[in-house]
């Protein structure tokens, strides 16, 4: 075999791999945006109804470990991996955290502001006041939030969706 | 280095020269993204921020009142607003577009007017490095992998003699092979 049969080869080997794709395709894909429906990412939106997040709030352990469909406006994303986001609730100061393994997922930093419907595992566990203030604790010092440890008086539940999917758009 | 009448060492050189060529521009692309989020403990490596103090004044009314005079006080045109959220009694938040936001205490009027920006080149080269993108540039990925070893491969044996891995070549090879081991071991001890 000779070098060029080689380089041959390779070149003709490189369009058959990508063309044998049988990943998501473009519309699929974790970052691409389709103008209808809006940036879809991960496995996309499958559920038809969404759970108001106050509802979720309010008794997290009646839904734990079901698959649930939630949306609101997007308040937070997680400034150095985009693997979480913040969906707003309908209260002042209510929100719930949607979260993704680092990677599968990428929220983009400027979707602050926009619309999320998302879909995932409902993850709630009972903590006690210690873990409650080191939650919080851990929260602020890496995401640079401001944290008074006196603030945190009564244990809390930590609820929050393992996202399989989602699809950001401009408006609700 | 010659089997069946085939010049081993010179088919190596020529491949690793070549496949070098074709490699190159994505091993300075995923090398300056590697060193771009191998800190990223100390800093953003995909986005800047640009903050600054704003004074607007006291806010009255409803939350979407509050907004608008948001806006109005800082020559916001609304087509930029996207919403707000009352984060709390004494902070609101407005969302503006390419993720901006006002964060201001409506009874003092006093916050801050954040901008993002996005790094140029470096958020480009970090969505192919950290394979953002996914579906058919994970494989484009996957190629790039294989070169990359076949780059190693190819060089390790295209050079005979005293400047070869039988040479020198093997003592380089040992002590960049230290360097991963000893913090492997250090890893479990």
């Amino acid at each position: 075999m000779t070098l060029r049969t080689l380089l041959l080869l390779g070149a003709l080997a490189v369009p058959a791999l990508t063309a044998c794709d049988k990943g998501p395709s473009k519309s699929e894909a974790a970052t691409t945006t389709a103008a209808a429906t809006g940036l879809t990412l991960g496995g996309g939106v499958k559920l038809k109804e969404s759970v108001a997040i106050a509802a979720l709030l309010a008794d997290p352990m009646k839904l734990n470990g079901k698959t649930i469909r939630v949306e609101g406006m997007i308040t937070d994303v997680c400034p150095k991996r985009g693997c979480w986001m913040q969906l707003a609730g309908s209260q002042p100061g209510q929100k719930l955290k949607f979260k993704v393994t680092d990677g599968e997922m990428v929220f983009p930093m400027e979707s602050k502001g926009k619309w999320a419907v998302a879909e995932g595992v409902v993850a709630a566990r009972e903590m006690t006041v210690e873990e409650t203030k080191a939650a919080a604790e851990y929260e602020a010092k890496e995401y640079g939030i401001k944290y008074d440890p006196a603030s945190i008086t009564q244990p809390k539940v930590a609820v929050r969706i393992d996202g399989t999917g989602a699809v950001i758009r401009d408006k609700q | 280095m010659t089997l069946r009448g085939v010049k081993w060492r010179k088919l190596f050189r020529a491949v690793h020269r070549d496949l070098g060529y074709v490699a190159v521009a994505l091993v300075l692309a995923y090398g300056l993204s590697g060193l771009a989020v191998n800190h990223i403990e100390d800093w953003n490596p995909n986005y800047s921020y640009d903050e600054r103090a704003v004074a607007i004044g006291p806010l009255a009314g409803s939350l979407a009142e509050q907004e608008a005079q948001v806006i109005a006080k800082l020559g916001i045109p609304r087509a930029a607003v996207r919403g707000h959220f009352q984060e709390s009694a004494n902070d609101l938040r407005v969302f503006l577009v390419e993720g901006q936001e006002v964060r201001v205490d409506p009874q003092t009027g006093r916050g801050t007017h954040k901008g993002l920006a996005k790094r140029a080149v470096l958020f480009e080269v970090n969505a192919l490095h950290l394979n953002n993108l996914k579906g058919i540039w994970t494989y484009v990925a996957d190629v790039f992998a294989v070169a990359l070893i076949v780059l190693a491969l190819t060089g390790i044996v295209m050079m005979k003699g005293d400047r070869g891995l039988a040479g020198r070549g093997k003592w380089f090879v040992g002590a960049g092979l230290l360097v991963p081991v000893g913090f492997i071991i250090y890893m479990y001890s």
